[in-house]
């Protein structure tokens, strides 16, 4: 499985299908954190998000370095899905700033369709496309923004299938998958598009509970694999042993931040010791 | 191995378009059989029957209805006292007629702008008119008379139409004169559109006594329209033929000459006879034979069946313009574009907001005058229809597309898709699906719309109908036909249109 993984990693490195700024960008950041030094993959700067009079995010600065897999736990409310939400501008910050691989989202010239195929996203519920079938769901993307011919970009899915284990599926309509496979396929829709960062929003939060593991196990191999990920996630265990660091938001800031030892072993706020009393 | 499920990869919105060319050729199919069977049936169109051997041709316009003096008899050929009369007087004198029949107002456009050299429509001489147009001798002397039930034995005269309510033709002579009269007598007026309801009403005893022309009324009575008369005619203007002051002197010279023959020998009188029946007709063994329900049923069925295809084809034009407005202008509606959105809505509230027949007057008497140039009963029709059912569409598409979960437009624009790509891929796909039975429903709605069109005289079901019983009388069977008929295609429709929505959409 991670030989599989590697393999889509190093084609995205060696594609020469993308010459765009963007690309050039991302495989310096990774370039540089192969030789050891940590490139800057999302840049998040006094983010400010309001909601009428409400204001859900305020002031949020933060750093992720390519190859990390960062955990963001939280009470509900907290912010963390609009957090998540505002790094591939599916929100819109009221104030701040969100740079990923050094474009600026609020900048009106950066085209956020480009930062967007480099930006996977896994959502809570699922959000496939009913009207296609498993394998047209992953190929949509590749097809549409890169004209990968049929042909290719089938196999291409068939492959990504593969690594989530559900390659039998391909020519299944996604609403005859159980809500883990549904998931699974949410997964390999993403990465299709060979992204340098993935977001999961609570890809867990819906799923009956026996089908949980079959989708961290992905997500595990996808972490082992060097991918940069940020997670919103309620599975503190799963968060512990996969992130290289957790941050803690509540009511809008971050509470905490630091290594899952730190954040699980020592809390230092009791804001968070009393919410890790409270769900472990 | 995967080939197969390779075809149907990404089928995106050519399933919309698949299915509405598929909803079309229905439509159009329905027409075309309803066409088939006109053609079979009878011939529709007058002919022009041109017997002279030599001298010039007349282009002669006339009214479409106006019995009986110009109306389509059971095979759909164009008769009556002008028709008679005009084609006699061209056979003795040697000239030749090219008959058409435009409606009373067209007629007389086309006598302006030069499309016909003359008109005969039943059409009174008056000063005013004299101003612009030479008149033939009279041919005819009109007047209006009051008819009642056949079976009415108490009304004798005005004076027992106290606190009886009188029938009449809205902008009629009748009418003129029963008002004058009204407060004399004690009689209530109502004004109808047509001279069938004013009968039907007598009949069925909504009111008590109709007047109207004489010879419309004669005639009536000649083909059993269940009246009768027992005053005397009211003297009313005489009709004539007109032509474009200064022109056409040869042709009027020839009218007259023949008019003048046909009156010494008899053939006047003769074919006044044919159509308005005796002096003083009751009505009694007039009307030689009726016919049976299955007999007006074989009659009326050419007709009716051009009746059909005309409504299913204007239908069809129309469904297809639709259905671009309601697509483009129901986008336009869920843009982020403030001006297209509020350009969608206005327009949605304006069409939805008036009714279909202040547009289809608007479309078919109005613009032309804006615009000075004549707009053909199909496109005035079309644009009404779907202009109308256009809005409703709108709020369809624009439902359609929002109740399709915000995740899937997150979904795909997470990948990098655009909003167009989006919108056309994963949206709309799921959107048409949504609105299909939707818009069956319109397609239907819009179908029988179609009939509010015989108000500008467009030649649909509903209208041939009406032609049909205003010549026969025969208005509850003919209504009942219709009824049937309606119900017939669009259940058909319905059907078909559901089978191709569940191949189509899965």
């Amino acid at each position: 499985m991670n030989q599989t993984l590697n393999r889509t990693k190093s084609e995205l490195e060696d594609s020469a299908m993308d010459t765009s700024r963007l690309t050039q960008r991302i495989r310096q950041t990774q370039q540089s954190d192969e030789q050891g030094q940590t490139g800057v993959a999302i840049m998040i700067k006094d983010l400010h998000k309001r909601y009428g009079d409400t204001e859900v995010l305020k002031g949020i600065d933060m750093e992720v370095k390519s190859g990390e897999v960062i955990s963001i736990i939280g009470p509900s409310g907290a912010g963390k899905s609009t957090l998540l939400r505002c790094i591939n501008a599916l929100e819109r910050p009221s104030s701040g700033s969100v740079t990923v691989y050094g474009m600026d989202l609020s900048d009106p010239k950066t085209n956020i369709d480009k930062v967007r195929e480099h930006v996977g996203m896994v959502f809570q519920h699922f959000n496939l496309f009913p009207n296609m079938s498993v394998a047209e769901n992953i190929m949509l993307a590749p097809r549409m923004l890169h004209k990968t011919p049929k042909e290719d970009a089938y196999q291409q899915a068939l492959d990504l299938l593969e690594i989530v284990g559900l390659k039998e599926k391909a020519d299944v309509r996604p609403t005859d998958l159980s809500g883990g496979q549904q998931q699974r396929v949410a997964i390999a829709r993403a990465l299709a598009m060979n992204p340098a960062v993935m977001l999961f929003d609570e890809a867990t939060s819906a799923l009956d509970p026996e089908m949980v593991g079959d989708v961290l196990e992905v997500i595990r191999s996808l972490a082992e694999g060097g991918m940069t990920m940020i997670l919103v996630t309620h599975e503190m265990g799963f968060a512990r042993e996969v992130s290289s660091r957790v941050i803690f938001t509540d009511a809008g800031v971050i509470e905490e931040e630091g290594t899952p030892e730190q954040i699980f072993g020592t809390p230092q706020s009791p804001r968070l010791r009393s919410f890790l009393s409270k769900v472990l | 191995m995967h080939v197969m499920p390779l075809r149907k990869v990404l089928g995106g919105t050519q399933s919309l378009s698949r299915w509405v060319a598929a909803l079309l050729a229905l439509l159009l199919g329905m027409a075309a059989l309803a066409g088939t069977v006109v053609t079979t049936g009878a011939p529709a169109q007058a002919s022009t029957i041109s017997r002279a051997v030599k001298g010039k041709t007349f282009r002669i316009a006339t009214d479409t209805t106006f019995a009986p003096f110009e109306f389509r008899d059971t095979t759909g050929e164009l008769v009556g006292i002008d028709m008679d009369l005009i084609q006699q007087i061209a056979k003795t004198e040697g000239f030749k007629v090219e008959i058409q029949s435009l409606g009373f107002n067209a007629a007389l456009q086309a006598l302006t702008s030069k499309q016909a050299d003359a008109v005969i429509a039943g059409m009174t001489i008056t000063e005013d008119r004299k101003q612009v147009y030479d008149f033939t001798d009279p041919y005819f002397d009109s007047g209006v008379q009051m008819a009642i039930a056949k079976d009415n034995e108490e009304i004798k005269g005005y004076k027992d139409l106290k606190g009886a309510i009188v029938a009449v033709k809205t902008g009629s002579e009748g009418e003129a004169f029963a008002k004058r009269n009204a407060s004399k007598y004690g009689y209530t007026v109502k004004a109808v559109d047509q001279s069938s309801t004013m009968y039907e009403m007598v009949k069925s005893g909504n009111a008590q006594a109709v007047i109207d022309d004489y010879p419309v009324l004669a005639y009536g009575i000649t083909q059993g329209n269940g009246l009768k008369t027992v005053t005397a005619k009211v003297r009313g203007g005489s009709y004539g033929v007109a032509v474009n002051k200064g022109q056409n002197q040869d042709f009027v010279a020839a009218f007259n000459e023949g008019l003048a023959k046909m009156k010494t020998d008899g053939t006047y009188n003769k074919l006044l006879k044919k159509y308005l029946g005796g002096q003083g007709t009751t009505g009694k063994g007039a009307a030689a034979h009726k016919l049976s329900f299955f007999g007006l049923v074989r009659q009326s069925f050419p007709a009716l069946m051009l009746g059909l295809k005309n409504t299913l084809l204007i239908t069809a034009m129309a469904f297809v313009i639709a259905l671009l407005i309601g697509i483009i202008l129901g986008l336009w509606r869920v843009s982020p574009n403030r001006i297209l959105s509020w350009v969608a809505r206005i327009y949605v509230a304006i069409f939805r907001g008036t009714p279909v027949l202040v547009w289809a007057f608007f479309f078919y008497l109005g613009v032309p005058q804006l615009i000075g140039h004549k707009i053909s009963i199909w496109l005035a029709g079309a644009l009404t229809l779907s202009l109308n059912s256009g809005a409703y569409l709108v709020e369809i598409v624009r439902g359609a597309i929002q109740s399709v979960d915000t995740g899937q437009m997150e979904g795909a624009r997470s990948l990098g898709l655009t909003r167009r790509m989006a919108l056309r891929r994963v949206i709309l796909p799921q959107a048409v699906r949504i609105a299909t039975p939707s818009i069956i429903n319109q397609l239907v709605i819009m179908l029988k719309d179609s009939s509010l069109l015989l108000a500008i005289g467009f030649g649909e079901l509903l209208y041939q109908a009406q032609q049909i019983y205003a010549a026969n009388f025969r208005v509850t069977e003919t209504l009942f036909m219709v009824g049937v008929i309606y119900f017939v295609a669009i259940t058909l429709l319905t059907w078909l249109a559901n089978i191709l929505d569940k191949r189509m959409n899965r």
